[in-house]
């Protein structure tokens, strides 16, 4: 199971990664083999402000539907919309192609507080 | 990442986690040799998806061939003078349509509203030797209306699937490759009996076979080796979803008649009495309230199971089951839905997705046909 040491956790298996004053976000490799195939991904629109641990989107896997939540408080500024056709992104490249969002932090300095790569690394190999 | 709807390992009435007291597959080691994902159902340990996973599973059963491991179907075993008297008064269907040599898909019904207490395959074997195949869960309560012997621990259920189905396993079992679409016939598979059935819950060709559990990894081990791909339940709940084949505790169960379900055809009208015939005659006389539709999306999101349905701003139906379409990329469902809404084919109606209006069509089922995978 990849866990980058560049990128940063939540607890519900979302990644992070601060980019210029942006944070993308996606679900982690461990997410994606919990899920199985994805088929369809639901993205927020461009301009919507999030809450930290508000509901950000949804990924449907052919066997279940999970809501994904916003690592921290912001506005959207981005959506990847390649995925709207490849959802199954998700699973080949969950770190990568298959990003979901960006966010603009309210407060910047909130991304130090989520997980780094070795508490996220604990969670999941409970 | 949360799940907000139940993932396959609690979807379902008979579905739960993998801990638990749960039955053993005689195949599970050869399952986990190949990295499969295990989860419980119908009290069975099964393998939810290989590596390869569920949309690549399902593809192959459309264009090439596949292997399930369907040993957590039961086999019940009725036999001597009288057994062809008792399944003709217990089960709806009629075994005088068939002969000895025949399968027939049939239902056990609750004798108080005709609801489907079981949905079941009938090997008959021989003159007075039936193979009765309950789902997992249901084996006792079948039991409870047909007796027999319950053969389920002493043997493993393998379905061959797919239009290459029967090429791939000519070579390993000839006779289980010739047997005919709903035929049925004992062999000698390396010393051992075997029994194959030209029967299937995907929609495609195929063949089940039946073998004793000690002899099952071999043979299995074999069908890989001849280019049948392994394939779990996820793609098994997919292929018959596209095919429109119902899951008992989704559109069959309590409070679901066979009418309701579309399947009239299941029930031997001409039949003298059976088990729940008579609250059945009523609803067919007056006709069904309700009956199970298609129901297509426009995109890939998925209606799911118990959706609520609308048309006309009026509430008319909910989803029993819905996926996504591997074969025709959109999302797919199957729904009770009150006949007096009027939804034929081809009406418009919406699916309550979380709060959100999906609009679909109603479709005719089977969504995707034998051999058709290719056209799309």
């Amino acid at each position: 199971m990849q866990v980058p040491d560049t990128l940063r956790y939540t607890s519900d298996h979302e990644w992070a990664r601060a980019d210029g004053g942006r944070v993308r976000v996606g679900i982690t490799d461990y997410a994606q083999d919990a899920l199985g195939d994805v088929v369809f991904v639901g993205l927020p629109e461009v301009g919507t402000a999030v809450e930290a641990g508000a509901v950000l989107g949804e990924v449907e896997s052919t066997k279940s539907v999970s809501e994904i939540y916003s690592p921290l408080a912001g506005t959207v500024v981005a959506v990847n919309s390649a995925l709207g056709d490849a959802p199954e992104q998700l699973n080949a490249d969950p770190y990568g192609e298959g990003w979901m969002v960006e966010i603009e932090p309210a407060d910047p300095a909130a991304f130090e507080g989520l997980l780094d790569a070795a508490g996220y690394r604990e969670l999941t190999a409970e | 990442m949360t799940p907000t709807e139940p993932d396959l390992s609690t979807a379902a009435p008979h579905l739960e986690g993998p801990d638990g007291d749960l039955r053993h597959s005689p195949l599970e080691a050869a399952h986990e040799a190949l990295g499969a994902k295990l989860v419980g159902f119908g009290g069975w340990l099964m393998p939810l998806a290989y590596p390869a996973g569920t949309l690549a599973e399902h593809r192959a059963c459309r264009t090439a061939a596949v292997a399930f491991d369907v040993s957590h179907l039961g086999t019940v075993r009725v036999e001597g003078p009288g057994s062809l008297d008792l399944l003709q008064a217990q089960l709806t269907n009629d075994l005088g349509k068939i002969a000895p040599g025949r399968a027939q898909y049939t239902h056990l019904l609750d004798a108080a509203d005709g609801s489907v207490l079981d949905d079941i395959i009938v090997w008959w074997l021989d003159d007075e030797v039936f193979d009765v195949m309950p789902n997992a869960s249901n084996t006792d309560r079948v039991r409870g209306a047909i007796g027999g012997e319950d053969r389920t621990a002493e043997r493993a259920v393998i379905a061959v699937q797919g239009p290459a189905a029967r090429a791939l396993l000519a070579p390993l079992a000839p006779e289980a490759a010739a047997v005919g679409h709903f035929a049925v016939t004992t062999f000698d598979w390396r010393g051992v009996p075997a029994t194959a059935a030209g029967t299937g819950y995907t929609g495609e060709d195929g063949v089940e076979v039946s073998l004793p559990a000690d002899a099952a990894p071999a043979f299995w081990k074999s069908l890989l080796t001849l280019g049948v791909a392994p394939a779990g339940l996820g793609a098994r709940d997919t292929l018959r979803l596209e095919a429109g084949l119902p899951l008992h505790g989704h559109e069959l169960g309590p409070g679901i008649t066979p009418l309701q379900a579309g399947l009239s055809w299941v029930v031997g009208w001409d039949k003298e009495d059976f088990r729940g015939r008579a609250p059945l005659d009523v609803e067919r006389a007056g006709g069904p309230t309700r009956r199970l539709r298609g129901l297509l999306a426009a995109g890939r999101q998925p209606p799911r199971e118990g959706a609520a349905v609308f048309a006309g701003g009026d509430r008319v139906g909910t989803v029993t089951s819905g996926n996504f379409s591997p074969v025709l990329g959109r999302g797919i469902a199957m729904a009770l839905v009150d006949t007096a809404a009027g939804l034929d084919i081809g009406a418009t109606a919406e699916v309550d997705v979380r709060g959100r209006a999906l609009p679909v069509t109603v479709a005719a089922l089977p969504f995707v046909r034998p051999g058709e995978a290719g056209r799309h």
